[in-house]
């Protein structure tokens, strides 16, 4: 983590999403793209950059999983994109696969979050689609944990792709102090009417930014969506990436203007926490 | 789910870009330098030829029409031709009379009275061919089957089913149509009833036993986990009738699949060794 005594009070962030077309298995080719974007985001005051879902590793690898994954943070792939961080003096979040330090098939669909300092953290992602053309769970353990890592350029939470279908991840993630969501993706285009309302209900409900950056381009057979963007809090696109194809869009947002949203939709002073363990009983029963 | 022909209804532009972006894509990742199609001048091909020529352009595109002497027909080679002027691929033509005929006096307990082994034969003949092709010139076959007659095994096993990638097979048949109206594949050649070509006079709604119309509601249904008893309610269709499609659909999963073998080993070939598709 950062050091608190070197953190200012930040409000103004620009952020961008690198929206790319990974190939499958290549890591030194996808993280030649991440600098390349990374570099020209730099160009555009990013302060943040976000790349989708398994972005260093492809979405579709099937069991190349187990020999793609690597330790996080003590693997190359997040040593090399430090490096990037470093050199751009940027925050950047990029998708890959962990291997854990204890077992060796144990593997995680990371979401892992680097700074100008070096990595500072990683968010495992909790739902695994295993259902149409999603076979996560064959392959991967859920994440347990919702971070909210407080940064130089604000505290921001993290997420990935079928998390978000799940509003409490969000929830969560905003009752710890997130005022950034950040969703990576790897949304095929079946689901894009999907993903197009949760992102904008997300930042309503939670009245949160968000950031959604998606997966471009075709994988066995999946043409992946794109369509990244960027949401104020009160549900409105700022910046929004073309659809299906390569991308790089910015925002400058401002947290300031958590305040006016959330006096007007006042969804976090209105919550009742004492219905959550009969929403618990209820799950339990289903 | 209301199944009505409304459910079957494509974004046409959307459906119309992105397949042409599909075949760009596979063709710039197998670094092939075209694409060769079988053009019989029926709307599943004729389809896939018009799409395929709009995706890489004339010059990477070339059609073969395979004729023979049983199944020519004038009209036919009409089409074909309409179809190359009008998006200007090359199209060449092989008369595969001989090389049919070659076949029927080798194989030694050749029967002509079994029109579908023999029509079999004529089908994997062209993919001889078009294999030759890609081979030959490092272009990829680029198929036409569709998902109403995929779905219903409606093929021959190795023949107008073998491509290198079918960018209409989560189409059904009457997808196909409006997609070939909309990119302008010629009204005459939509409308015509479709045929194999496999034996003279053969069509393929006489053999299903059902208009395409109809068929494509009831495997939609299917697709969208109704049961056979819900179908027929929905379509107005016998309920008999809509168990054998059923019946067909499931047991034609043959053709669909790689062979199968036994699993005796580790990680096996076809079940639980998954790889991510890699291009030649």
């Amino acid at each position: 983590m950062e050091n608190k005594k070197e953190r200012k009070k930040v409000s103004d962030v620009t952020i961008a999403l690198g929206q790319v077309s990974s190939k499958v298995g290549d890591k030194d080719h996808n993280i030649e793209v991440i600098r390349k974007i990374t570099k020209q985001a730099k160009g555009k005051k990013a302060d943040l950059i976000a790349f989708p879902e398994l972005s260093v590793t492809g979405y579709v690898v099937r069991d190349r999983a187990y020999e793609l994954a690597e330790p996080v943070p003590d693997g190359p792939s997040v040593r090399k994109i430090e490096e990037i961080a470093k050199k751009e003096n940027v925050h950047m979040i990029f998708g890959m696969i962990e291997k854990s330090a204890k077992a060796s098939a144990v593997l995680h669909n990371d979401a892992v979050l680097v700074g100008p300092k070096g990595y500072i953290g990683k968010y495992q992602k909790m739902y695994l689609p295993t259902h149409s053309v999603f076979e996560e769970k064959r392959y991967f353990r859920p994440g347990y944990q919702t971070p909210v890592f407080d940064t130089q350029i604000g505290k921001i939470g993290i997420a990935v792709c079928y998390d978000i279908y799940f509003p409490e991840v969000t929830r969560m993630l905003t009752l710890k102090g997130a005022k950034l969501i950040v969703y990576i993706s790897a949304s095929p285009s079946v689901r894009k009417g999907f993903f197009e309302t949760l992102t904008a209900a997300r930042a309503i409900e939670n009245t949160v930014f968000v950031a959604f950056v998606n997966l471009a381009g075709i994988q066995d057979g999946l043409q992946f969506w794109g369509g990244s963007r960027i949401i104020a809090p009160s549900g409105n696109p700022i910046s929004r990436a073309r659809y299906d194809e390569d991308d790089l869009i910015t925002a400058r947002i401002n947290y300031s203007d958590l305040t006016r949203v959330q006096a007007w939709v006042p969804t976090l002073r209105d919550l009742r926490p004492e219905i959550f363990s009969s929403l618990k009983e209820a799950a339990e029963n289903l | 789910m209301i199944l009505t022909k409304e459910a079957l209804e494509l974004d046409l532009p959307l459906t119309a870009t992105r397949l042409k972006r599909f075949i760009k894509d596979y063709v710039q990742k197998t670094k092939a330098k075209g694409a060769v199609l079988n053009l019989s001048s029926g709307i599943d091909s004729s389809t896939a030829v018009a799409l395929t020529t709009l995706a890489l352009g004339k010059d990477k595109v070339l059609a073969l029409s395979l004729p023979e002497a049983e199944t020519r027909n004038p009209t036919d080679i009409k089409h074909t031709k309409i179809l190359a002027e009008k998006f200007g691929f090359r199209l060449e033509t092989i008369d595969m009379t001989k090389v049919l005929e070659t076949y029927y006096r080798s194989i030694l307990e050749f029967d002509p009275e079994d029109k579908l082994s023999k029509g079999n034969i004529k089908a994997r003949a062209r993919m001889i061919c078009l294999y030759y092709y890609a081979n030959h010139q490092n272009r990829i076959v680029v198929g036409s089957s569709d998902k109403s007659e995929t779905m219903m095994g409606y093929f021959t096993k190795w023949g107008d089913i073998a491509a290198d990638i079918s960018p209409l097979m989560d189409l059904y048949k009457t997808q196909v149509r409006q997609l070939a109206a909309h990119i302008g594949v010629p009204a005459e050649i939509v409308k015509k009833p479709p045929t194999p070509q496999l034996w003279p006079g053969q069509l393929a709604e006489d053999e299903l036993g059902i208009k395409y119309e109809t068929l494509d509601l009831v495997l939609l249904g299917f697709e969208n986990f109704l049961t056979p008893e819900e179908i027929a309610e929905q379509v107005n269709l016998p309920a008999e009738l809509v168990v054998g499609i059923k019946t067909r659909w499931l047991s034609k999963e043959h053709k669909r699949r790689a062979p199968l073998t036994l699993k005796t080993e580790y990680r096996t070939i076809g079940t639980d060794f998954r790889l991510p598709y890699s291009a030649p």
